[in-house]
């Protein structure tokens, strides 16, 4: 086990240092320049040259992607371009609001989408099959902003029961909080809710039909108890794998629900400087994405094991 | 140049000026205590005079720091952290500082402090200041209270811009304290009215009271609270809602109906920035003047301030807006839309023009390429997003790109860069040696009225050249609640909150 994780650890290197690359390539060959941006009305041909040469923009690529990765194998995610705030404490800032909105948009998805996954499959064919179905589709379909939009409009500017936009540390006040999160969290979770309810829905209906399920069944326990016991643990393998990347996912997804929200979280920060063409910054979110991909995806086939002991990591 | 499209929406601001700059409410007697919240329409990147080029720092900037001038709501220059000035000698300003100021971190605000602040401004790695100072040579300590500014070349402009940034004195102490993160986080750093608290980036930045403010009795506020919302409905949401007390801009759309409504106050007056848009006179089809001075004539400066800007400002005819003591209310070259004559001077040709995906920018293209189909002159829309739209215009690889001004107290600051040879804004590659001549002439004399003339003359000669088609000017608004009183209205769109208070 140990041995399994440390193979993996160490794989991530070379993933790292491709994305590493493929985000560098990216950024720094969309057209725009930082050095106006920043500079604004304050432009002048001096002035640019002064802040492409404070940045290093003035040298080859080669040798500025030399010089960044050279500083982030060093811990030094370099300084924002627009505000010279340290990159690392930029991310960091805004890692609990994030990591906040995610967690709550993920344990809602999770809540409704298990228990209504799982009706589903037992009422094969039922009304409630296709209800939950409906929602699903919708819910996969409506792009999360737009759901962001409406619940905004009808729970909070016309119902005025919920705050517009804006975010509350959870440690500053739980109550604020809680109700700052719910209309972000449910416009950010409604996708994972319908992917997550199918997949539930499919693999219990597989699991369901399984020799161990009829045996159980025959030794007298109860349909509860097969249900929740013996089938739904078996059924949630899939399950976790999905929600294993949509962990990963939480910064890249929350980036347009961040932004209709008002809501000053990781993905707020990338979009900001996207625009604005801050290339550390840019650059630093993305690898932070990418990094929470891959341990997301470890973890994932860590509780794969658990769930299922047949599973070794030798 | 993200002022650029900002200065857009404010173009689209309000009409009827409420007559002048002058405070409301004069007759009662102000109250202390409360604080206020103001909306940014932008997030800040810099709280470091040294650093900033945005327009929305300025605003902040203008309530925690102290300039060495000041101006009044007509633009006039007004004494600020200098007291007295002679320029007399056009080479050497002598300035007789106020005594007895204190930084908020108690430090000595002094000649020594002007001279460190300067020398700051003028070598700092990281300075924008360097070009606003280029005229500065060096900053002579006589004693505490008495500095003389030697000058390289006489600079008519000068004061002028020690009103803004490259003139907010702050304390040395403090900006050595602060070291790499002073920018973020300027604690005592200034002499003005609030002194910094703390700035959660995209969320709040605040501001205390300064309880030793040298003017005495001033401010009446405990403090003024700045929120980031980069969206001008969500800005309008939060005016209704009372999250905010004071909004910079709103969408032209909704003027009317704040103006309507007793619960709130809109008034405003003329800015001194322009709109319209940039010709490429360095290239085809634009290198041939006739066919710039048809685009000119053809478009109609009067339906854009109606349609677009919902009649908020005045028809913009040239440079030099009707705040400033340079405006020409003669020059009016090009007027009302004359496609008979825009025909006549050359038709039958294609051009780009560029712009951003603003909603307002794209109305405004449609429009004026609606108008100039009328004159036989085919534009086509080209939308980009603003990085690159940015980086080209800059670069003149354009044909014709809508770009705007936020604008400058003296009249220089809104043409030289723009239009002499080699200017850094001068994006159209314009060059007139006469016009040269009449703006190198206006920067460097010391007579106004000389000044006025060679400003009136090089005015005439660009607006008639068309490197850039004027269409409107905008306005600097109030837009609060009731419960904001003592609000002074100046044409810079800064908010000056030292003599604001709250009942």
């Amino acid at each position: 086990m140990t041995s399994y994780v440390l193979r993996r650890v160490l794989l991530m290197v070379p993933v790292a240092f491709l994305v590493t690359v493929g985000v560098f390539m990216l950024i720094h060959l969309s057209p725009g320049d930082p050095a106006l941006i920043i500079l604004g009305e304050d432009r002048t041909p001096q002035a640019v040259a002064q802040v492409h040469q404070e940045f290093g923009l003035d040298k080859p690529l080669y040798v500025q992607y030399l010089i960044w990765v050279g500083h982030i194998g060093h811990g030094d995610w370099g300084r924002s371009y627009t505000t010279h705030e340290p990159v690392f404490n930029a991310i960091s800032d805004r890692l609990p609001a994030t990591l906040e909105l995610g967690i709550a948009a993920l344990v809602w998805s999770l809540v409704v989408a298990i228990p209504l996954g799982t009706i589903a499959a037992v009422r094969r064919g039922s009304v409630a099959d296709r209800v939950a179905t409906g929602i699903s589709v919708a819910g996969v379909s409506v792009p999360n902003f737009f759901i962001g939009i409406v619940l905004i409009y009808v729970l909070s500017v016309t119902a005025r029961i919920f705050p517009f936009g804006g975010y509350v540390p959870i440690t500053q006040d739980p109550w604020e909080s809680l109700r700052h999160v719910i209309l972000p969290a449910i416009a950010l979770g409604t996708a994972g809710t319908a992917i997550n309810m199918r997949f539930t829905r499919s693999s219990m209906i597989e699991v369901l039909n399984h020799d161990f399920i009829r045996t159980a069944r025959a030794k007298g326990a109860s349909w509860r108890r097969v249900v929740f016991v013996h089938a739904l643990k078996n059924a949630l393998i899939p399950v976790v794998t999905i929600v294993g990347l949509q962990i990963g996912g939480i910064i890249e997804g929350a980036v347009v629900t961040e932004t209709v929200f008002t809501w000053p979280g990781v993905g707020r920060l990338a979009v900001e400087s996207i625009f604005n063409r801050d290339y550390t910054v840019v650059q630093g979110v993305v690898l932070l994405a990418a990094f929470s991909y891959m341990l997301a995806n470890l973890a994932v086939d860590l509780v794969y094991g658990w769930l299922d002991p047949r599973i070794s990591y030798a | 140049m993200r002022r650029v499209a900002l200065g857009f929406i404010l173009v689209m601001l309000a009409a009827a000026c409420g007559g002048g700059g002058s405070s409301n409410n004069t007759a009662v007697t102000p109250k202390s205590g409360g604080t206020a919240t103001i909306a940014l329409e932008s997030e800040l990147r810099t709280l470091d005079p040294m650093d900033s080029s945005l327009l929305v720092e300025r605003e902040v900037f203008y309530n925690m720091y102290d300039s060495l001038f000041t101006i009044d709501p007509s633009l006039a220059i007004k004494p600020g952290l200098v007291k007295t000035w002679d320029t007399s000698d056009p080479l050497n300003y002598k300035f007789t500082l106020q005594s007895g100021v204190k930084y908020q971190d108690g430090t000595a605000f002094n000649g020594a402090s002007v001279k460190a602040n300067i020398e700051r401004y003028k070598t700092g790695a990281t300075s924008r200041r360097k070009s606003d100072l280029g005229s500065v040579k060096t900053v002579e300590v006589t004693d505490d209270t008495h500095v003389i500014f030697h000058l390289i070349k006489p600079d008519a402009t000068l004061l002028a811009t020690l009103v803004d940034r490259a003139g907010m004195m702050v304390s040395m102490d403090a900006v050595s304290k602060g070291g790499a993160n002073f920018s973020l986080a300027p604690t005592g750093a200034g002499s003005g009215p609030f002194e910094f608290v703390e700035w959660k980036r995209n969320d709040h930045l605040t501001l205390k009271k300064n309880p030793s403010y040298w003017r005495s009795g001033l401010p009446y506020l405990d403090g003024v609270t700045y929120k980031a919302i980069p969206d001008v409905n969500a800005i309008l949401a939060a005016l209704k809602t009372g999250d905010i007390d004071i909004a910079r801009v709103i969408a032209g759309k909704d003027v009317a109906s704040l103006k309507a409504d007793s619960s709130f106050i809109y008034k405003d007056v003329p800015a001194i920035g322009f709109n319209g848009f940039e010709l490429n006179a360095g290239a085809a089809p634009f290198n041939d003047p006739a066919k710039r001075q048809a685009v000119a004539m053809a478009i109609d400066r009067y339906s854009i301030l109606k349609n677009i800007n919902f009649n908020i400002g005045v028809v913009g005819y040239g440079p030099i807006p009707p705040s400033s003591w340079a405006f020409d209310s003669s020059e009016k070259i090009y007027d009302h839309a004359d496609a008979t004559k825009a025909k006549s001077t050359a038709t039958g040709f294609t051009f780009t023009y560029k712009t951003t995906s603003d909603p307002v920018n794209q109305q405004l293209a449609q429009l004026m390429q609606s108008e100039l189909a009328a004159a036989g002159i085919t534009m086509q829309i080209q939308t980009e997003e603003f990085a690159t739209y940015q980086q080209e215009c800059a670069n003149h690889q354009f044909q014709a790109c809508g770009v705007s001004w936020s604008g400058r107290i003296d009249p220089d600051g809104n043409m030289y860069a723009w239009w002499h040879t080699g200017g850094s804004f001068n994006d159209s590659l314009y060059s007139n040696s006469q016009v040269d001549q009449w703006l190198d002439d206006a920067r460097t004399n010391a007579d106004q009225s000389k000044r006025k003339q060679d400003y009136d003359n090089a005015q005439k000669q660009i607006v008639q050249d068309a490197p850039y088609v004027f269409t409107t000017f905008g306005v600097s608004p109030q837009i609060s609640n009731t419960k904001i009183h003592g609000f002074t209205l100046y044409p810079d769109l800064m908010i000056r909150m030292a003599e604001v208070w709250k009942g």
